[in-house]
């Protein structure tokens, strides 16, 4: 057991867990906090890929952004009362089969490009601003534009609220 | 290929998750989830047809941007519509004029 | 690989805190002593620096309550989550001028994110504790950190600029004296902006003790509360570090082991203006609170970040 088999396991772990936690649990909170600990996971996946920048990004964006403004939600919508609101899940099977048939095919169809090991961990290229400001230019200027776009729409649907 | 299976399982989890849940948080998350698994996927096979690191962390980024603006998107109109609606739940929201 | 470093030093630096949490106290008591023209704790070992020695089995010792309607997991869980991003953010820290625990290539940024996970820490405590004030303290605060996050990570971008690298061990070792009057004001913001995400000062309207009762932590007792305390101190102490190596130049005239004494030196006089702008000026109000923020810090730090891209051409 090479540590890097043990940083890949520690990862999946935690994004498997999460991903558990999120199909089964009935209570807003912990909903929540099993996204959390997926998306960590996925973060720590991509560090194992040999991704710092984006594994911080993630964290940064996700954990840090998108998960917050969902608790918010939860804390705003799904209020304490009295008696504590329980989600409830429709376990079924018709949705589970279509899941995993889904994955089946994503499995089948790719498996010819990755190979049967383990993917080796990434070395750092460090060259993600000549990308970004060079080739990838229009790119980068339209996910600002496209971030804009959303702030400027959060705005008008809160402001549409009011009246 | 641990890998390949890991993702799509994630990915089929919150196509799962999406499918059986009633409440909108309940659909945000499995959607976040589908999107985080695609994400890992996308850059795990990015070096697999030859792309160099910078480029399949761009990919990955953008891939990111998108998901987080909609993410935040889909959450004012649950809020807006909670505001309006008192209601949270799909099945629970099954009329046009209030 | 670098995952699994990064858990054992993120270990280690639970306990440097721990350690800094003890003196730390004991430098509170005595600067908000003086400040208040009173000498705070003598009795207890020399200078009474041993008081937080006397004040642990006193914590242990209290009972530890858990309200009825609290979300117990949640409730038990949740100072952990407030304690650890802390811990974690201490391990990029450059100490000496070529050693960091973790030397990671995105070192600044990964400083700049991990603390992004307080905010979830504080709404799950507020939210465990069932109760109107402690939503209330969870809400107002999440809202001033994810605010103050934005000015926070764009003060230290002309630092960026100036050493062309995320390494801080680039940064701590690529610094000339006259950056820091360059980045003054950066500085500043940084230092405003880090106060109010460790909910400090005269930001601490999370915690409104005259207000809220303590806000978000208002039900947790005894080792809970310590916990959430040490956070505090431990947020104190981690900024003031990467501030000293990276703003003010870690142990600039000195180097080597001296280097490194200077470096803690000038950690500790920053934590000294922390705890003296907490016990001097009042608390601000919180629309006060979100206009300082966007309609003040931010402009300041992008004008910063601009002079700096300017200058930068002629360096």
């Amino acid at each position: 057991m090479t540590l890097e088999v043990i940083a890949f396991t520690l990862a999946g772990l935690l994004a498997a867990g999460g991903a558990v936690a999120v199909l089964f649990v009935r209570e807003a909170m912990r909903l929540m906090i099993g996204l959390g600990s997926f998306l960590l996971g996925v973060a720590g996946l991509f560090l194992y890929f040999g991704l710092p920048f984006l594994a911080t990004a993630q964290v940064f964006v996700y954990v840090g952004g998108v998960l917050v403004l969902m608790v918010f939600a939860v804390m705003v919508v799904h209020r304490q009362a009295d008696d504590r609101p329980v989600m409830e899940v429709r376990h079924d099977v018709g949705a589970a089969a279509v899941a995993l048939a889904v994955t089946v095919t994503i499995v089948a169809c790719l498996r010819s490009v990755v190979g049967d090991a383990l993917p080796t961990p990434g070395v750092y290229s460090g060259v993600l601003a000549d990308e970004l400001l060079g080739p990838k230019l229009l790119v980068f200027e339209m996910a600002g534009a496209l971030l804009l776009t959303g702030l400027v729409a959060v705005l008008t649907i809160r402001e549409g609220e009011d009246r | 290929m641990v890998a390949l299976v890991l993702c799509a399982s994630l990915f089929g989890a919150g196509l799962y998750v999406v499918m059986t849940r009633r409440e909108i948080i309940g659909l945000l998350t499995g959607v976040e989830m589908m999107l985080g698994a695609a994400n890992v996927q996308l850059v795990m096979l990015g070096a697999a047809v030859g792309g160099t690191g910078a480029t399949i962390e761009a990919a990955g980024l953008m891939v990111l941007v998108v998901a987080a603006a909609e993410a935040a998107v889909g959450l004012a109109l649950l809020l807006a519509l909670y505001r309006r609606s008192g209601r949270s739940r799909t099945d629970e929201l099954n009329e046009v004029n209030g | 690989m670098t995952l699994l470093l990064g858990m054992g030093w993120g270990a280690l630096g639970v306990l440097v805190i721990a350690v800094g949490a003890i003196f730390g106290v004991w430098w509170e008591r005595k600067v908000s002593a003086r400040i208040q023209m009173r000498l705070g704790p003598q009795q207890i070992g020399p200078a009474g620096s041993l008081q937080m020695i006397a004040d642990v089995p006193k914590l242990l010792f209290r009972e530890d309550i858990i309200p009825a309607r609290a979300d117990r997991t949640l409730f038990k869980l949740a100072p952990l989550i407030v304690f650890a991003p802390i811990a974690i953010a201490m391990v990029v820290i450059p100490f000496t001028s070529g050693w960091a625990p973790m030397d990671m290539s995105v070192g600044v940024l990964f400083f700049l994110a991990v603390p992004s996970i307080e905010s979830i820490a504080l709404l799950i405590s507020a939210w465990a504790s069932h109760n109107t004030l402690s939503t209330l303290g969870g809400l107002r605060g999440a809202a001033q950190l994810i605010s103050y996050e934005v000015p926070r990570s764009l003060s230290v971008l002309p630092l960026v600029l100036l050493a062309g690298s995320l390494r801080p061990l680039d940064i701590a070792q690529r610094w000339e004296w006259w950056w820091f009057p360059l980045t003054l004001v950066a500085f500043v913001v940084f230092f405003i902006a880090s106060l109010a995400e460790m909910n400090r000062g005269p930001f601490d309207m999370p915690e409104d003790e005259s207000e809220l009762v303590a806000g978000y932590f208002a039900d947790y007792s005894g080792m809970r509360w310590a916990i959430f305390m040490m956070a505090e101190y431990g947020a104190m102490i981690v900024a003031s570090l990467f501030a000293a190596t990276t703003f003010l130049g870690g142990g600039w005239p000195l180097s080597g082991a001296a280097g490194t004494v200077l470096m803690v030196v000038k950690a500790v006089a920053l934590v000294t203006v922390i705890m003296w702008v907490k016990w001097t000026l009042p608390r601000v109000r919180p629309d006060q609170l979100m206009s300082f923020c966007w309609k003040i810090l931010t402009p300041l730090a992008l004008i910063q970040l601009v002079v700096v891209g300017v200058v930068l051409i002629w360096l």
